[in-house]
């Protein structure tokens, strides 16, 4: 076992628990809303996953239409399937489908 | 009349939907896994210790690339930082007289999914139990678990004859990304996200790629701090 990743695996897991039960098991729902902390918890979130979104898909764009017609049509199904269910699972299983399907047709 | 509370068994049959969309999800992290040269071994570790899908590829990523540990750990910690307002809001709809006797086993599982699943149930009127929870948690858990497992077994090299399939479960990451983006969009959230999105390119293209998923993150969560 590479003793790196077993570092980062129980610290990120460490920290999983923690956002995930300490809230519920203190009822942090109960304490007074508002503050700067409750502003920097809101906005990490969806800082992070914009900024992996923005990472992930930078490599993928290219001059070269016929590499880059295959991300153009995953990245519309994710946003179509999305739009039509509201569902994470889904519009992400659509969007790989979709993006396999025309690496297929486009060969 | 007040409705029975919803069993195990109850909590298990909810789960179904998320058991099918996280096996390819899983299987895909477990080939990637195997394909950036870890073992099968390490792969089911990943998913049993960290249990968090987009934070996985990255760790890969990251581990692969030679990232410090610190960073890498932050990294991860730092995006699934939002799970934290999951518990309030689920608690919040499950009412004061919820039991959370068992919580520091079931919150375990409380991810994107599982959660969207259980507040869904209670905005359509079903009562609170732990025994719900814990059927809905560990039926996503172990489709997690097993479907990196599969992944991991069929190894990097089992699509080298399948490009497109292999292409597909490339875009996984991306996707997944841009459709938790979408889940937790609001007009609200739209400086952050444009502010973090910015920083991120500005810092690649700049420093390099681990340097501008950092600065992105810190660009996006100091702007959120700053609203009013």
């Amino acid at each position: 076992m590479n003793g790196d990743l077993l570092t980062v695996a129980l610290l990120a897991g460490a920290a999983n628990w923690v956002f995930r039960a300490l809230p519920v098991i203190t009822r942090s729902d109960r304490m007074a809303p508002g503050g700067w902390l409750e502003r920097f918890l809101s906005a990490t979130g969806p800082a992070a996953i914009a900024t992996l979104f923005v990472a992930a898909i930078l490599p993928a764009l290219t001059p070269d239409l016929r590499a880059l017609l295959p991300v153009i049509a995953g990245t519309l199904a994710v946003l179509g399937v999305h739009a039509a269910r509201r569902s994470v699972v889904g519009a992400t299983l659509a969007g790989a489908l979709v993006h396999g399907l025309a690496v297929w047709l486009l060969g | 009349m007040t409705a029975p509370k919803p069993s195990f068994l109850n909590g298990l049959a909810a789960s179904l939907p998320i058991v099918m969309g996280y096996l390819p999800i899983a299987f895909s992290f477990g080939v990637a896994a195997t394909r950036a040269g870890f073992s099968a071994t390490e792969a089911f570790a990943l998913s049993m210790i960290i249990y968090a899908g987009a934070s996985q590829f990255l760790a890969l990523a990251l581990l692969s690339s030679g990232a410090p540990v610190l960073i890498s750990a932050f990294t991860l910690i730092a995006m699934n930082l939002r799970h934290v307002l999951y518990g309030p809001a689920l608690m919040r709809e499950a009412g004061d007289q919820a039991s959370t006797r068992h919580a520091w086993a079931w919150a375990w599982g409380l991810t994107d999914e599982v959660f969207g699943q259980a507040l869904g149930s209670l905005a359509r009127g079903q009562r609170f139990s732990e025994s719900y929870m814990f059927g809905l948690g560990l039926g996503a858990y172990a489709a997690w678990v097993l479907g990196t497992v599969a992944g991991a077994l069929a190894g990097g090299g089992a699509l080298e004859a399948w490009p497109a399939v292999s292409a597909g479960l490339g875009f996984m990451l991306p996707a997944l990304f841009l459709a938790l983006l979408l889940s937790i969009l609001s007009r609200r959230q739209l400086p952050v996200i444009a502010v973090a999105g910015l920083g991120t390119v500005a810092g690649t293209l700049t420093l390099g790629a681990t340097s501008g998923i950092l600065l992105g993150m810190l660009a996006g969560a100091l702007a959120g701090m700053a609203r009013r």
